[in-house]
């Protein structure tokens, strides 16, 4: 088996690249890949919480690393799902407690066991960006349509440029607000493609259902009603080569579809 | 005639809505223009002094040969695909005759000591601003501290006459300088 390494990255904090991992890696775990996600956040690590899965670690990257356990040991099993794991960061240490080559050596280690290596980079363009790209051979960049996080974006597709093992890097659109796009106060998904030039993998419209299942630490892509978790759904085939029509958020989130939705479901979920 | 009154004042009425609609810009158009500008300076390394620099420069390149609304001229930076295009938009108030091309010329001249060479140099430069990609515009901005030195010399070199000249020249290009000041804040 020779897995896929994807790095997912932002450059700006807070647009949603933790919570895409989650929901991407659960995706395709679901989907029925053997899938490892990687927090490379040293100090500042989420990704166990989004998956409620605080309470089970006991070993982290650094201490595979520094050889206080094997590899394997330092996986965490999701609690659904058998084909989902996760190597969770160090909260106590800083960037610097693991290396580039360090972590390019994981990375080939988890290929010849896992389909897929999701990488959770940190925010900014320092060593923990360097750090988290260095295994991976694919990107993907999260933006939302906001201009700082698009022009983050934009520096951050410059930097991936220039690595030659990135062999592609795709957008991920996150918190689309279809109404605001509609009034005209918001950039839409075409003009944020326009503008940085890159290919789409997802749309992901902005959702309040993304709140609760932090909060419960329960993947949004596990609710079968959500909109946002049928996007980050379809974003899981996409990765895997499956071509799949981006979401009609305006149709979706419209008051009509949602109306017909709620009588469908009282007719006993009839379309 | 309350008749006329009345339509002149439906009239009136329309315009005015009419102007504020067209006035109203939303907030996405501006989102955009605004992330095309900085993402241009982003890319290129190009920093408001330089570009504002550029803009000096093409103008009084180009003072010579026509008579134009200098506050009106636009510079932009315009994306392709992958190519990079500099966009020049300037208002033409009056073409200058043959004379004052050739006076500006001579002016020019004048305060040249070897002018085939300069002459030729600036056109070099001038294809690298037109056909700018991202290398182009690095070479522009190593050649820009040259084409300054230039510059500052020719206004050392000048003669009486020309200095005139020159410095309600200099005085203009300040006078522009404040006023995008201003509009930046």
């Amino acid at each position: 088996m020779t897995g896929r390494v994807i790095v997912i990255t932002s450059g700006k904090g807070g647009v949603g690249k933790t919570t895409t991992n989650a929901n991407i890696g659960t995706a395709l775990a679901r989907a029925g890949n053997k899938v490892v996600m990687i927090d490379t956040d040293l100090g500042l690590r989420n990704l166990d919480l989004l998956l409620g899965l605080e309470n089970r670690i006991v070993y982290t990257i650094v201490d595979v690393v520094e050889k206080r356990c094997k590899l394997k040991q330092a996986l965490v099993k999701d609690k659904k799902n058998p084909n989902l794991c996760l190597l969770a960061a160090a909260q106590t240490r800083d960037k610097s407690a693991v290396t580039e080559k360090q972590l390019k050596d994981i990375c080939e280690k988890l290929k010849k066991d896992f389909d897929f290596i999701l990488v959770d980079c940190p925010a900014g363009i320092e060593q923990g960006f360097q750090n988290a790209v260095a295994g991976a051979s694919e990107a993907i960049v999260v933006t939302t349509p906001e201009m700082s996080a698009v022009r983050d974006a934009d520096r951050i597709i410059g930097l991936l440029e220039a690595k030659e093992d990135i062999k592609s890097y795709k957008l991920l659109i996150n918190r689309v607000r279809p109404n605001l796009v509609k009034s005209n106060d918001m950039m839409s998904v075409e003009d944020v493609v326009e503008i940085l030039s890159a290919d789409l993998i997802g749309i992901i419209p902005e959702d309040t259902g993304i709140i609760t299942s932090t909060n419960k630490g329960e993947p949004i892509v596990n609710d079968e009603k959500s909109l946002a978790g049928q996007a980050y759904r379809n974003v899981a085939q996409r990765i895997m080569g499956n071509e799949v029509p981006f979401l009609d958020l305006e149709k979706e989130t419209s008051v009509v579809t949602k109306v017909k939705k709620f009588f469908s479901h009282l007719m006993g979920k009839e379309k | 005639m309350s008749d006329n009154i009345l339509k002149e004042l439906c009239n009136r009425i329309l315009n005015l809505f009419k102007q504020t609609e067209s006035e109203e810009v939303n907030a996405k158009d501006v989102a955009r223009n605004r992330l095309r500008v900085v993402l241009m300076q982003d890319r290129t390394n190009l920093t408001p002094e330089l570009l504002q620099r550029m803009r000096r420069e093409l103008v009084e390149l180009l003072s010579k040969y026509v008579e134009m609304d200098k506050d009106a001229l636009e510079l932009n930076f315009d994306q392709e695909g992958d190519q990079m295009a500099l966009m020049l938009s300037i208002p033409v108030i009056r073409a200058k005759d043959e004379a004052e091309i050739e006076e500006a010329l001579a002016n020019e001249d004048n305060s040249d000591t070897d002018e085939e060479d300069e002459i030729s140099e600036d056109d070099d430069s001038d294809n690298d601003e037109e056909s700018s990609n991202e290398e182009n515009s690095e070479n522009y901005q190593e050649e820009n501290p040259e084409n300054n030195s230039e510059y500052n010399e020719n206004n050392e070199n000048n003669s009486s006459d020309n200095n005139d000249e020159n410095n309600s020249q200099n005085e203009n290009s300040q006078e522009y300088q404040q006023e995008e000041n201003n509009n930046q804040q």
